[in-house]
């Protein structure tokens, strides 16, 4: 029986959650694998890991960014355990929701969220390894700690490509490294919605807009990551009248989701007739996307390190 | 900040039509200007594509200068509106990530305006040179490995 193991790093528990998705299909799965590890389902800890042998488990799935020292080290030790590690999620994948940290210095952070005298020490008496980890100075996908050998992309991974990616597993029909399970094509060519007036002039947010049923979400005024995002969840968004927001990450044509979503918004955005005497009105259009970062860099800003600053001069130091 | 030894580095993306023909006049006008810049010639400052400026920044550039036709000189008619509106955007993202705005700078210069393209180059050296180096630049060696699979 093929041996997998289920891990989350710095995630939101979401990742875990999503193989329920499977519906009766779980069963089947759970049916066919053993699990040897699985901090949110069975009672396992690093010590069961680190007893294995090497290679003793067949297929791992990791959720989460790496945002501690211990998260680095518990993917190093997964990884010299397994046979396929699976980068699950947008989290392990791009960096996620929880990367946008990297906007600021661990630092900064540390000040923002716990105030300025805030100082992680081991209780006073209480052995070591009860002290906090370390914070990583940024967030990291998993591939910026490990390698890895598949992805299955998504916030949280949508249930047709989990079963996907089981299916082949126990087919042994799994394809070459690097296979990202999602399709090549962009969600819009899979959303329903009719694209044709192709102008935008305005930009809402979600809650400011009940959106017509059938138009495409885009031509209504709202940031639909649809055009540069990676396929494979049946636009399941825009069908519920909700934007993509690119949790599948970028189609491999895109590149820098951030970039090729400025390239997409500049050649719809209109005020009027095109021309100097648009410029003001046109910049007050784009003036309305809030939070442009935030919303074009939603899960993919650590995998972007061209476009992001980074903040403190030291890489991840490996494990022992 | 003249005579503390920083020359920034530019690179051009100048559209064929208008603003390299401005550049060209101004050289063989003999006008003098900085010689910082790396002009590169594109067919329509329309074809300047965010990644392209984000690309110039990594290899090094201090600054980006995109040169196109003056508003209803484009030569394809709404390339240089296009792209306003995504340097526009760019900037502001720019701004979020640590890179000052104004070091990418888009200026209208038609095929007649060598002195405007050497006024152009004049200032935005002076600009940059107050600036200083692109922080992130001098940042870049402590960057993590490239992470994510994106194949
Ligand atoms: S990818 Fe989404 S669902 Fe999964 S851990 Fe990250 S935030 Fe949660
Ligand atoms: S709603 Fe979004 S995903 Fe659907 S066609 Fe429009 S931009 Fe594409």
């Amino acid at each position: 029986m093929p041996k997998v193991a289920v891990y989350w790093t710095g995630g939101c528990g979401g990742c875990d959650v999503s193989f329920l998705e499977l519906g009766p299909k779980l069963l089947d799965v759970l049916s066919q694998v053993e699990v040897v590890f699985w901090p949110a389902l069975v009672d396992t800890k690093r010590q069961d890991l680190e007893a294995l042998p090497g290679k003793a488990i067949d297929l791992a799935l990791i959720n989460g960014t790496l945002r501690t020292q211990e998260n680095v080290e518990m993917v190093e030790v997964l990884r010299s355990k397994s046979r396929y590690v699976v980068a699950f999620g947008a989290c392990a994948h791009l960096g996620g929701v929880p990367g946008l940290a990297n906007l600021k210095s661990r630092e900064e952070l540390l000040v923002e969220v716990f105030g300025g005298g805030f100082r992680p020490t081991p209780p006073p008496g209480g052995p070591s390894e009860h002290a906090l980890p370390e914070l990583l100075p940024q967030t990291l996908p998993l591939a910026g700690a490990i390698p890895v050998d598949y992805v299955v992309p998504g916030c949280p991974p949508p249930p047709a490509l989990i079963a996907d990616l089981f299916e082949r597993a126990l087919a042994g029909d799994l394809p070459p490294a690097g296979h990202v399970f999602g399709k090549d094509k962009a969600v819009c060519e899979e959303c329903p919605r009719k694209k044709e007036d192709r102008k935008l002039d305005k930009i809402v947010r979600p809650h400011e807009l009940q959106p017509d049923g059938e138009r495409c979400l885009l031509d209504q005024g709202m940031i639909c990551m649809g055009p540069v995002t990676r396929g494979g969840c049946e636009a399941a968004c825009p069908k519920a009248a909700m934007p993509c927001t690119g949790c599948l990450g970028p189609t491999p044509k895109a590149g820098d989701p951030v970039l090729a979503m400025i390239s997409a918004l500049a050649s719809l955005v209109r005020a009027g007739e095109e021309g100097e005497a648009a410029f003001s009105a046109e910049d007050k259009v784009l003036d309305s996307l809030a939070d442009p970062l935030g919303t074009l860099a939603k899960y993919s800003l650590p995998s972007f390190p061209r476009l992001a600053r980074s903040c403190v001069p030291t890489p991840v130091r490996r494990g022992p | 900040m003249r005579g503390n030894g920083f020359e920034p580095k530019i690179v051009a993306f100048l559209c064929r039509w208008c603003a390299g023909a401005g550049a060209d006049l101004a050289g063989t006008s003999r006008l003098s200007y900085p010689p910082n810049a790396v002009p590169i010639r594109v067919n329509c400052s329309g074809r300047v594509e965010p990644a392209w400026v984000v690309e110039a920044f990594r290899s090094g550039a201090d600054g980006v200068l995109i040169g196109g036709c003056h508003p209803g000189d484009c030569h394809y008619v709404v390339g240089n509106y296009k792209t306003r509106r995504r340097i526009y955007l760019l900037q502001k993202v720019l701004a979020e990530v640590g890179v000052e705005p104004e070091r990418v700078r888009l200026e209208w210069v038609s095929a007649t305006e060598g002195a405007r393209f050497a006024r152009v180059m004049r200032e935005f050296v002076e600009e940059l040179r107050a600036l200083g180096p692109l922080a992130m630049n001098q940042e870049e060696k402590a960057l993590p490995p490239q992470g994510g699979v994106h194949a």
